[in-house]
């Protein structure tokens, strides 16, 4: 399902300009949405599922026209979305929740939607607990249920806002490759503040700040951003007044800063290879 | 009280005041109230502005005005109340509160203080906005001063005793049903004639303060021949129903207040065995 | 039927508890009365259909909208939420109509319905609980999806409730008020306007549901916007 987007706006009321004029184009496959909070990434994916309507602009999803009624329900029938805080009704087990939210989709062959279910609960390993009610889940276990019903309906369509969120790492990297697995004739649409999510699976990446598109390419593109930007300096000093320091780690009496700057921050600096975060950091704070 | 928890009690007071003060429903709810009230002929407020109709004594009117505005908006007031302990569940703060080295009870009271008073500010600015209008209308500044009395020993100790309840019942049942079991309750223990059914209109136990309107204000109804405390010959629970005096009028205010107290204590020991 | 029960489920304990608890508590009221006249008590027990099972329900209504914790998975799905919440609705409505029609049918089987002269017999007499149930519900299914908060949605019916309870008479002055007041056949002031009231609260609970439905067509304002 190909998404296009030109001149979107969204502003909410008292004048704040959540999405400013964007236009991108998603294609097949997994593409990744990175930006800054308050970048405009939740409400993007907010007007992409149907919940809000834009101020104006034009989305089609695969030809749907999301400013219609009809196009909006046409793209619900096969979308997949797990928003960045996903509700669950505690009194209700996973394997009921998977279920009710299976019959609002129209999932209505009962046979069809419990092995669909079934299957969706080993996927996530929750088979174990299906049967036990939400309240007592934790935030890792409601995760994985909230991915299992972004899943229920085989959408052509996956809109996962901050999905890895309260995942363990075990957890996070196999849900990765879910997700990967998943995507292949279908969009995939990951948002994430976790810039190695998008670099392990993402071919293409988009990043937004302050509603505004302000880069659309390839990961090796984003990461080549920062090349010749990138800095390693070992100092028993304070870290580097220039630059972003990406990280700091302890180094023979003193400390090993990886520093994003336009120029040599210090001058023991020596320049190292960019990664996509680099990449990231080199481009937003500009 | 220790330096800490007058601090916790200040501090929960305050925002929790702002915080249910900034609430548009807490001003639409009496808002709407007021405007039905009138629109369905308004008994007293019309008389109130009626050389015609309205009563003889400046304080006749202000303490019946009084006890419409309280009989009436004392409903929303309860309602409005019922979410605000929940709501810290709710909204997941409960959490974050509960680790900081406050003491419970003192958050507790400031939160019943604190949303208390916000949610009692529109029904007393309708009161005493409609009481100011009237004397200024009649040229009577002394109905002022019924109003505030008025407002001390029977409209506080009232909001009082309802808060309590409204903040801590929803504890252990769910917040709508308490509005209508609350709903219920407030017509058969404040109206429900005694000689009709069992009722606690008209006891010690009586948030419209049928015992300070008759023994402390002298108020008898707005045509002067309603009984609001005191024995009722063939009724039920006439032990609760000692003859109206000054004392007794004090007594049914330390009982309410009591009350208050108890479902205060009663919600934070539920709190304490749930955390 | 599964999603039916899964949305009684969600219509929570309130809507469940509340009409057989408001029944017993009016038929208690009613059996109390320590001066025992076969009319006073049938009105009270007639009183507990007309007034005890409208306020639950109209309660239970008002608690629908902005509490949803799933309200984000909701919107998203193809099945409009707005349709979810009517069900919703109808489910505390029919619910609150079992327990109002089984009391009914006591009350006429034991003869306590007849008792009271204004009772407008056993059929189109059912317009009792009928007309005021749908009628509170819609205020409060209204209320909710203006307010999107059920503490401020069941303040306003309990409000109205109580309105009509302590200024019976002056809510009934004039014709308007009276079509619309909810208890006509224990607290009516003209019995000949009775049919009318109970058609005129029906007809206003058709408009108002209805426009309610227009009014949840604007999902964006159910999103994370409940007034705390």
């Amino acid at each position: 399902m190909r998404i296009e987007i030109s001149g979107l706006t969204k502003t909410y009321r008292g004048g704040v300009a959540a999405l400013d004029g964007l236009d991108l184009v998603v294609p097949t496959g997994m593409f990744g949405l990175l930006g800054a909070n308050g970048a405009g990434k939740t409400t993007l994916m907010r007007i992409l599922a149907g919940l809000v309507q834009p101020t104006s602009g034009r989305v089609t999803v695969g030809g749907h026209d999301l400013s219609t009624g009809a196009g909006r329900t046409a793209v619900q029938r096969g979308l997949g979305y797990l928003p960045q805080d996903l509700g669950v009704y505690p009194d209700l087990t996973a394997r009921q929740f998977l279920d009710y939210l299976a019959l609002l989709k129209g999932m209505d062959d009962r046979t069809a939607r419990r092995r669909r279910i079934g299957e969706l609960l080993e996927v996530v390993a929750l088979t174990g607990d299906a049967d036990r009610r939400l309240r007592g889940f934790s935030g890792g276990m409601r995760q994985r249920v909230g991915i299992a019903q972004a899943l229920l309906a085989d959408p052509q369509l996956l809109i996962v806002d901050e999905p890895t969120a309260g995942l363990d790492p075990e957890e996070r990297i196999r849900f990765r490759t879910l997700l990967a697995q998943f995507a292949g004739r279908r969009t995939v649409l990951l948002s994430t503040h976790i810039v190695d999510d998008v670099a392990q699976t993402c071919r293409e990446v988009a990043v937004l700040s302050r509603g505004r598109l302000i880069f659309r390419g390839t990961v090796e593109e984003l990461t080549h951003r920062a090349r010749g930007r990138v800095w390693s300096v070992v100092t028993d000093g304070p870290p580097p007044a220039e630059g972003t320091v990406v990280s700091a780690l302890p180094h023979e009496g003193g400390m090993r800063y990886r520093v994003v700057a336009p120029a040599s921050p210090a001058p023991q600096a020596r320049p190292v290879e960019p990664a996509l975060e680099d990449g990231y950091l080199a481009l937003t704070a500009r | 009280m220790t330096g800490q928890t007058a601090s916790t009690l200040g501090a929960s007071l305050r925002y929790e005041f702002r915080m249910q003060f900034r609430k548009r429903s807490v001003w639409i709810v009496p808002a709407l109230t007021v405007a039905l009230f009138l629109l369905i002929g308004g008994s007293l407020l019309r008389d109130l502005f009626d050389p015609g109709e309205r009563p003889a004594e400046a304080r006749s009117a202000v303490v019946g005005l009084a006890v419409q505005v309280h009989a009436l908006l004392s409903i929303g007031y309860g309602c409005l109340l019922a979410d605000r302990l929940i709501r810290d569940d709710g909204l997941r703060v409960a959490p974050i509160l509960d680790a900081t080295p406050a003491r419970p009870g003192a958050r507790l009271a400031g939160k019943y203080l604190g949303a208390g008073a916000a949610t009692a500010v529109p029904i007393l600015a309708v009161y005493f906005g409609l009481a100011a209008a009237y004397a200024v209308h009649t040229g009577a500044p002394h109905a002022l001063g019924w109003a505030l009395a008025t407002c001390a020993v029977v409209i506080v100790p009232g909001l009082l005793f309802v808060a309590a309840f409204a903040l801590t019942v929803p504890l252990i049942m769910p917040a709508p049903l308490f509005r209508v079991i609350f709903v219920g309750y407030w017509l058969w223990g404040n109206v429900v004639a005694p000689d009709m059914m069992p009722t606690l209109a008209r006891t010690l136990i009586h948030p419209l303060g049928g015992y300070p309107l008759d023994a402390l204000l002298d108020f008898h109804g707005i045509d002067g021949d309603d009984t609001l405390a005191g024995p009722v010959p063939g009724a039920t629970l006439n032990v609760l129903r000692p003859d109206p005096t000054p004392a007794t009028a004090w007594l049914s205010i330390a009982v309410l207040l009591v009350l208050a107290a108890a479902a205060l204590a009663g919600g934070h020991a539920v709190r304490a065995r749930r955390a | 039927m599964t999603l039916w029960w899964y949305e009684a489920r969600r219509a929570g304990w309130a809507a469940l508890l509340g009409p057989p608890i408001a029944v017993t508590l009016g038929v208690s009221a009613a059996f109390a009365n320590p001066q025992p006249g076969d009319t006073t008590t049938a009105r009270i027990l007639l009183g507990a259909l007309e007034m005890a099972v409208p306020l639950a329900a109209g309660v239970g209504c008002a608690s629908l909208v902005g509490r949803d914790p799933a309200v984000e998975l909701q919107l998203a799905a193809p099945t409009p939420y707005r349709v979810t919440l009517l069900r919703r609705m109808a489910v505390t409505l029919a619910w609150a109509a079992m327990v109002a029609g089984l009391t009914a049918a006591v009350l006429i089987a034991t003869g306590w319905w007849a008792r009271w002269p204004a009772n407008h017999g056993p059929f189109a007499g059912q317009l009792t609980w009928a007309a005021p149930t749908v009628g509170l519900g819609a205020v409060g299914f209204a209320a909710g999806a203006v307010f999107r908060s059920p503490a401020a949605a069941g303040a306003l019916v309990t409000t109205l409730w109580t309105i009509q309870q302590f200024f019976a008479e002056p809510a009934q002055q004039h014709l308007p008020g009276r079509l619309l007041y909810l208890f006509a056949t224990t607290r009516g002031a003209v019995p000949g306007d009775w049919t009318g009231n109970r058609l005129a609260l029906l007809g206003t609970a058709a408009t108002l549901v209805a426009l309610t439905l227009v009014l949840l067509a604007r999902s964006e304002r159910l999103i994370g916007e409940e007034e705390e």
